[in-house]
């Protein structure tokens, strides 16, 4: 019984040291910011170390596009921050190609194995320069306001700017929350009154396939109450597919053959419609 | 001439110089816990009880000065309407405490503090019975063991500093069984009576008391079984004086210190037990999921135990259950064998208290609940506290059976090195417990013991790491105090309105921030991080432009609270 006393003693004078210094965040960035390119990711783990990574990192490395990205399919490697020998579970599959540690903090590069060549990004492109929006038959104008949010419970944010619909419905680029709390940066479509919004993208260039997720903002799924939302896409008058989000489907994975249109460039209309009202709708599409 | 000096050695039965040790021990850990009062945020309910206690005590203000006018319906509901959903004794003590140790005689500088002292006062008792009890059950030292481990555990420790029913409602519970106990074993109608009334203060508590029954009942059937037996045979049934005083005096003292019930008192009384059956299903993280409600994880009280209790603790007190076990395991076969006629030489010594049925039953009814699916999970280990003097108690015991194997393995000890051998045991018990809970300080709902990796393994498992929104005075403290303008708004997310006024007016805040209710009204941002936090994590990142924290607040590496400032 001694021993299990002192065992503990001892266990808790090592566990309670933090895992990483400053000093060692602030050198795994520095050999960050020299090794990784713009199409690598950089990720943290576990996952309850992402606010200090964020914090060492900063925004330019731990940018939004990587912390909350759809998935890790598109990029070609990643250098994985992690502290307590900690792995993020999406690289399972991937190779290895490297290692350093600062102190606490080790950088791990991984290879994608199979890198998706993303050709048009939809999320990046909720723009007046890449998009028109309608909803019924109004047109939805572009605006740069504030953007506003709240406390819990209150639904995505909702951007400064994006494009405003008559009746208050809008159409922007935020962060949503899935059914796990991990967040994704998407297309904010919430639809209301029963009417179909209409998102035209301008110049995609379309690939083999039309790869996306899509998702509720987390309180408006998880009861499983609400209508669902479909989503579909067209291009001219060639219909992609149209796909449905049921209330607890999560943050969840879609993927449309466009062969046909492969290596074209054209406008692509995506419609969002909802039988049922201010659905916290989000969805995010690329080409490949 | 020699001086005899009066012998250190107390006098074999349990008696007065006890009760002087059992509030010994009550005072050191109330010291304790008022050294660590300052630094300990104001988590959201004890906001509303801090308004509740000073609404009750006006009204008592009132009945001295106003006399009748204070019992009109109106003048009970508007004064005792606030918070109607928990019982009165607590509040009014915190309200009491603020009035008399504040207001009037301004021992306490902060308001809070003179709030919290009757509930870090519960966290005294609770040792102080625990020891007593334990004494009187197996011997001083597991009695003193015991009180030791309950107040090193780090959840009770944390819940010890509050104005709020958590530790209260523990300490209650332990003393009502404890009352009880004595009541069976003394058989006096003053014990009846005392056992009657601490019911109706339990009950007037917390609501956990409702469930008491499930304890006391069967144990003091049990004890006095072959009465009732015998009396059932003559015609006429016994009941044991202490349940008919609980049965009587229990509502009548829970009735009469809750005035909100004197009126429509049914219906009132009707909703309150209404609101708690079907009370709302907060939601907690627990091994990575966030639970909104039922069905509720069937492993959440063993796991949360084992992750949060001390180890050493654990251990001794399973060494002490398997010795009560089979001392019980060896009472039912010789029962048995006495129903089959068998010889049975040497029946075991039988415990007239049966004092191991009752600690059996106040832990598992004190847990029991927490089993089944329909019951909220929301106060992580909060609402099963109750079970954890027992906890404490049995590994008193099992620490008094290691001492016992080790002085049986060290057999040739002169009596100074046996003292030091035994000296060195108790460090070795205690240390591990008191380094933990030391640490645990102010986030005690963070900690979690080495076993699971501290509070980062915690973090690992996907445990809780906190509710109530009450670190954001370590925010302040770290961050905002020092680095913010003046005058900049900070968005407080989990924190009431009514903590940070009152972190304000202590001093703990500046003054001059200002809360503002949404992450694009203010120049800072908070995020307490809990699982369902990350959804107000992310609006922020939309609303400010940016995903990097300004600053975050850790407890041994892992992120507490993050603070944000707009770029």
């Amino acid at each position: 019984m001694p021993v299990v006393g002192l065992v503990e003693l001892v266990a808790h004078v090592a566990q309670t040291r933090p895992a990483a210094a400053d000093a060692d965040w602030n050198a795994a960035r520095d050999y960050v910011a020299a090794h990784a390119k713009p199409e690598d990711l950089v990720a943290f783990a576990p996952r309850w170390a992402d606010p200090l990574g964020r914090m060492h990192f900063g925004p330019a490395l731990a940018a939004i596009e990587r912390e909350a990205r759809a998935d890790e399919t598109r990029f070609p490697r990643a250098l994985e921050v992690s502290i307590r020998g900690a792995h993020l579970p999406a690289f399972g599959g991937w190779r290895r190609a490297g290692e350093r540690s600062f102190g606490g903090v080790t950088v791990t590069t991984w290879e994608n194995p199979e890198p998706a060549h993303v050709l048009s990004d939809l999320v990046s492109m909720i723009d007046p320069q890449h998009a028109r929006v309608t909803r019924g038959d109004a047109d939805c104008t572009f605006v740069h306001g504030a953007p506003s949010s709240g406390g819990l419970g209150f639904g995505l944010a909702i951007p400064g700017d994006r494009f405003a619909c008559p009746g208050g419905a809008f159409v922007g680029m935020s962060v949503v929350p899935d059914l796990d709390y991990l967040p994704h940066r998407c297309v904010y479509a919430p639809p209301t009154g029963g009417q179909t919004t209409r998102i035209r993208f301008l110049d995609v260039r379309f690939g083999a396939s039309l790869h996306g997720h899509h998702a509720l903002y987390v309180e408006a799924e998880r009861d499983r109450r609400g209508a669902p939302v479909a989503l579909t896409f067209r291009s001219g008058d060639t219909l992609l597919g149209t796909v449905e989000h049921k209330d607890g489907d999560g943050w969840k994975p879609f993927e449309l053959d466009t062969g046909a249109l492969a290596g074209q460039h054209g406008e692509l209309l995506v419609e969002v419609g909802s039988s049922g009202d201010r659905r916290m709708y989000c969805f995010e599409a690329d080409t490949r | 001439m020699k001086l005899a000096l009066p012998s250190p050695r107390l006098p074999a039965a349990v008696g007065w110089r006890d009760h002087a040790i059992g509030a010994s021990m009550a005072l050191a850990y109330v010291g304790w816990l008022l050294t660590g009062a300052r630094a300990l945020g104001f988590p959201r309910d004890e906001g509303v009880y801090f308004r509740a206690g000073a609404d009750y005590i006006r009204w008592y203000r009132t009945l001295f000065e106003r006399g009748a006018d204070a019992l009109h319906q109106g003048t009970i509901d508007s004064m005792w309407g606030m918070n109607h959903e928990h019982p009165a004794l607590m509040k009014t003590l915190f309200g009491a405490s603020w009035f008399l140790f504040h207001e009037k005689w301004h021992v306490f500088s902060d308001a809070s503090t003179a709030f919290r002292l009757p509930g870090m006062a519960m966290g005294g008792l609770a040792l102080w019975v625990t020891y007593l009890f334990g004494a009187r059950a197996f011997s001083r030292t597991a009695g003193a063991i015991a009180a030791v481990l309950l107040a090193l555990m780090p959840r009770v420790f944390f819940h010890a500093h509050l104005a709020c029913f958590d530790v209260p409602i523990m300490t209650m519970w332990t003393l009502c069984v404890y009352v009880h106990w004595r009541a069976q074993e003394r058989r006096s109608l003053g014990w009846a009576i005392a056992a009657g009334i601490v019911y109706g203060l339990t009950l007037e508590t917390k609501h956990n008391a409702w469930m008491l029954p499930a304890v006391l009942v069967p144990h003091a059937l049990f004890v006095h079984r072959h009465a009732i037996l015998r009396g059932l045979r003559a015609g006429r049934l016994a009941i044991p004086s202490s349940l008919v005083s609980m049965a009587i005096l229990g509502p009548a003292v829970f009735l009469s210190l809750w005035p909100y019930l004197w009126n429509d008192t049914l219906g009132r009384v009707q909703w309150y037990v209404n609101f708690h059956l079907n009370h709302e299903y907060y939601n907690i993280e627990y091994l990575g999921r966030n639970y909104f409600g039922p069905p509720s994880p069937k492993s959440d009280v063993p796991v949360m135990i084992l992750a949060t209790v001390p180890t050493v603790t654990i251990a001794l007190f399973l060494v002490g259950v398997f010795e009560r076990a089979r001392a019980s395991g060896r009472r039912l076969w010789a029962w048995v064998r006495r129903e089959l006629r068998c010889n049975v030489p040497d029946p075991p010594a039988r415990d007239p208290r049966e004092t191991d049925l009752l600690l059996a039953l106040s832990f598992a009814v004190a847990v029991g609940p927490f089993f089944l699916s329909k019951t909220p999970i929301f106060g992580a280990t909060k609402h099963w506290l109750p079970a954890y003097p027992v906890l404490a108690l049995i590994a008193g015991r099992g620490f008094e059976l290691v001492r016992g194997a080790m002085h049986r393995a060290l057999p040739d000890l002169d009596p100074r090195r046996r003292l030091a051998a035994n000296v060195a045991l108790v460090v070795c018990v205690v240390a591990a417990p008191l380094a933990v809970t030391w640490h645990s300080h102010p986030f005690g709902l963070s900690t979690y013991v080495p076993l699971v990796g501290g509070t980062a393994g915690g973090a690992d498992l996907g445990l809780n790491r906190q509710f109530w929104g009450y670190t954001t005075q370590s925010a302040a403290a770290e961050y905002l105090n020092i680095k913010a303008p003046r005058g900049a708004g900070v968005f407080i997310l989990d924190t009431t309105w009514d903590a940070w006024a009152r972190m304000q007016e202590e001093g703990r805040v500046r003054s001059d921030l200002r809360a503002v209710g949404a992450p694009s009204d203010g120049l800072f941002a908070l995020v307490q991080h809990e699982l369902h936090m990350n959804e107000v994590d992310y609006d922020i990142w939309i609303a400010d432009g940016t995903d990097a924290p300004a600053y975050v607040v850790t407890h041994d590496g892992v992120p507490i609270v993050s603070v944000y400032k707009k770029p």
